[in-house]
């Protein structure tokens, strides 16, 4: 009974490529996940019980990995044979190395109450719109099969990504969640 | 039970036999069970028609405890003896309680070092556990008077916010209580099906639940019949009690008496406190007396002694919707859900915050059981579900111990459960055959400031080298939000043997324990019951497998069929003069060896597209 195993996107039935239609990807999500999930086995004997945990968790990694812009360029890599693990000096240019200290050094030197919540605001929406652009390259690198230049593109975006995740819990503190 | 519930393509439908699963709502203050019965679901009611049961309980020497309002009424005189708010306790080590409530009138044993509170009453030795199992015994016996017959399968709601411990312990209040639980289901979602499930409602759902000791804010997505919930958060030690509490610290306050309170006038306190909050939600001013002081308080009062329990709520929904990513605007709709939402300062809160107005059309003290009821008549397999599912996610994330007390996130909070997630860990000194794992919940970076769910020792690591040894750890949520783990050696294959210690309330042993002590002490009565009971499971579990084989036979090699049949064989010789740990252990080992069979027949029956491929993403990720 084993068969050749699918891809994420097999899995889904979309086409293999970064632009996605995010709508449709939960669609189908939804289908399959009705067909695995634990509550349509709750009254099933324990294997059965088990079996569906681990299907549905499956399903819900796989979406997990296709949602999210950074992880689904991750995987497209990693589906060409790109080691997304390994970077190297080459992979950064020495420009945006040089943008990430000042805006770290930025970051750092706010002050620590809620007056610094519009500069933060500010600073998010600087970030969101370069990483915008870098998808769009970082789309059609792929799509030229320039993977070395992709590969770059995905490690500024995970760059970018760092910083949000930054500015986030730099808002988080001032608000006192 | 139906063998994995599968429909069989062109056979004869099954005869409509309608199953008796209810839903129960085990509330702080007062707890629920409602049920269908073949119509619309209803909470039920008691043989004096009241359906809310208050969640006190007294306990007596050499009597049976008394559950709801008698012993709500007797905490006044024996504070000490009568259990109130419990879920407030569960999941709790003593000095938490301590800590959330100094005036607390219980006695604790302190000679139980494993974190669990013991409360010493004139019954015994209770712990919350067992006082919630209390509870749930009373509902679960007006439900088979309101049924008519024994109940199959139960769904127990716990607070969206509820961690691992506090859900461990419901479970275990469950089982005690001889309930088979279907699943454990977060109140807000349980109050998204009650609204959304027969209406043709799409759109992004705000569920605000203020229980009388519990919070959760659930944000939900609903589409086409699926419930996914995008980001929920809350407080456990938040609710209706606490709004009592700062009324009747004022109260004393003003009435000069603060310092000389003891527990009984503390609890008498405490109700007319109670009884002025909900005359507040009527009237705009009300005039109480307490001993010699009279005085008035007035809504504005009010609010000012609350506003920072109604600010804690509001920060949640902020941060609720940050999580999710939207904003106030993208909010379709508000439902309101538990007793403190009653209060008009936290209607007035939540209608200018998300500027819509709430509803609350659904009885807010009931609306938890109702949606839970509807869920266990879909999970036990009365209602059709071919378009309804609800997606939930884990409200806590879970990570581990790293260097410094750092925390190491595994899984996020307000992600999709079930889910699943390895992390490889290698030793770092020659020949190490042994490592620990300190697993923990919560959101902040230090351990310290998390909550420790559990230790695991890690042992018979082969000896090699440094950092030779591939250790992988899978960290596996449920969809009762439960977690497990399991560990594995990936270079040699072994499979590292793994203790777990959880750092609060019960460790499963303890749990079997008790389990075994009621069944001890059980009457015949208690016996004859049980008995009835495992009779029914292997009764199902056997007509379940003969349809099975004979649809999908194919799928049985002989010496496995032989191995069943002489399991079916056994546990048909059991039924008629076995006891019911005989035919538990029968029903348990026909399982075992039919386990495989299920799962083939369910990869065989989940659909094309997942099959094969499922099945080696399953083996690869857990239990291989």
């Amino acid at each position: 009974m084993q068969q050749t195993k699918q891809n994420h996107f097999q899995l889904f039935k979309l086409s293999e490529s970064f632009e996605l239609d995010l709508a449709l990807l939960a669609e189908n999500y939804h289908q399959l996940q009705l067909e695995v999930h634990p509550d349509r086995f709750a009254n099933a004997p324990e294997q059965g019980k088990m079996r569906a945990v681990q299907l549905s968790s499956y399903l819900n990694e796989a979406y997990d990995t296709l949602k999210s812009a950074l992880k689904r360029a991750a995987y497209l890599l990693s589906l060409n044979k790109v080691d997304v693990e390994q970077v190297s000096q080459s992979d950064l240019s020495a420009d945006l190395l040089m943008e990430q200290i000042q805006l770290h050094e930025a970051l750092d030197e706010l002050p620590m109450d809620d007056s610094a919540l519009p500069v933060l605001e500010n600073f998010k929406a600087d970030v969101v719109t370069k990483l915008t652009s870098r998808e769009r390259g970082f789309a059609e690198a792929l799509q030229q099969g320039e993977f070395a230049s992709a590969k770059q593109t995905f490690h500024e975006m995970q760059f970018l990504h760092k910083l949000l995740a930054e500015i986030d819990s730099g808002e988080e503190r001032r608000l006192a969640y | 039970m139906a063998l994995l519930q599968i429909s069989e393509p062109g056979g004869k439908p099954a005869a409509p036999i309608h199953h008796r699963a209810v839903g129960i709502d085990l509330g702080t203050t007062n707890s629920l069970v409602a049920a269908s019965g073949g119509g619309s679901v209803e909470s039920l009611p008691d043989a004096d028609g009241l359906h809310l049961l208050p969640s006190a309980v007294h306990y007596r020497k050499n009597q049976d405890a008394v559950v709801g309002a008698a012993a709500k009424a007797a905490a006044v005189d024996d504070p000490e003896n009568t259990i109130l708010s419990v879920k407030r306790l569960l999941g709790k080590s003593h000095s938490e309680i301590v800590a959330q409530d100094s005036h607390s009138p219980y006695h604790f044993d302190d000679s139980r070092d494993d974190g669990a509170p013991a409360m010493v009453t004139a019954a015994g030795v209770k712990d919350p556990v067992a006082v919630s199992a209390d509870i749930l015994r009373v509902l679960r016996d007006r439900a088979e008077v309101c049924l008519a017959g024994e109940l199959e399968g139960v769904v127990i709601t716990v607070p969206a916010y509820f961690n691992d411990a506090q859900r461990q312990q419901t479970k275990a209040a469950a089982s005690l209580a001889g309930l088979r639980v279907l699943r454990l289901l977060n109140e807000p979602t349980a109050a998204a099906v009650a609204y959304g499930l027969d209406s043709k409602d799409q759109g992004n759902v705000i569920v605000f639940d203020l229980g009388g000791g519990t919070f959760d804010v659930s944000l939900l997505s609903l589409r086409k019949g699926v419930f996914e919930v995008l980001a929920t958060g809350g407080d456990t030690s938040l609710g209706g009690d606490d709004f009592d509490r700062v009324l009747s610290d004022w109260i004393a306050e003003a009435a000069a008496c603060a310092e000389t309170l003891n527990s009984s006038e503390r609890i008498q306190l405490r109700y007319l406190a109670n009884e002025v909050k909900h005359q507040l939600s009527v009237d705009p001013s009300v005039e109480l007396s307490y001993g010699a002081w009279s005085g008035t308080i007035d809504a504005r009062l009010f609010a000012e002694l609350t506003q920072s329990l109604v600010d804690r709520t509001i920060n949640t929904c902020r941060r609720v919707l940050r999580d999710a990513h939207l904003t106030v605007a993208e909010i379709d709709s508000i439902v309101l859900v538990g007793g403190a939402t009653r209060m008009p300062v936290i209607r007035n809160a939540v209608s200018s915050f998300f500027a819509k107005a709430p509803l609350a059309d659904i009885d807010p003290d009931k609306v938890v059981a109702i949606g839970a009821g509807i869920q266990a008549d879909v999970l036990i397999g009365n209602k059709s579900a071919d378009n309804f599912l609800l997606l939930d996610v884990n409200p806590l994330s879970l990570g581990i111990e790293t260097m410094g007390e750092l925390v190491e996130k595994i899984i996020p909070r307000n992600t999709t459960i079930p889910v699943a997630k390895a992390q490889e860990f290698t030793t770092f000194k020659d020949g190490q055959t042994g490592m620990s794992l300190h697993v923990v919940q919560g959101e902040r970076e230090l351990v310290s400031d998390c909550r420790s769910l559990a230790r695991f020792e890690l042992r018979a690591i082969p000896p090699m080298v440094a950092g030779a040894a591939k250790i992988r750890v899978t960290f596996q949520v449920d969809a009762d939000g439960l977690l497990t783990v399991a560990a594995e050696e990936l270079s040699t294959n072994s499979k590292a043997e793994i203790q777990i210690k959880p750092s609060y309330g019960l460790n499963a042993e303890a749990i079997e324990q008790m389990l075994e002590s009621s069944r001890d002490n059980a009457t015949a009565d208690m016996e004859s019951r049980s008995i009835k009971e495992a009779q029914l499971e292997a009764t199902q579990l056997i007509d379940a497998l003969a349809s099975a084989s004979k649809a999908d036979g194919d799928l049985l090699n002989k010496e496995e069929a032989t191995r069943i049949d002489a399991a079916v064989a056994r546990l048909q010789s059991a039924l008629s003069d076995g006891s019911s740990n005989q035919i538990h252990a029968l029903c348990e080992e026909l399982n075992h060896v039919s386990g495989d069979f299920a799962a083939r027949r369910m990869d065989l029956h989940i659909g094309n597209a997942l099959r094969g491929h499922l099945i080696d993403a399953a083996d690869n990720s857990i239990e291989n």
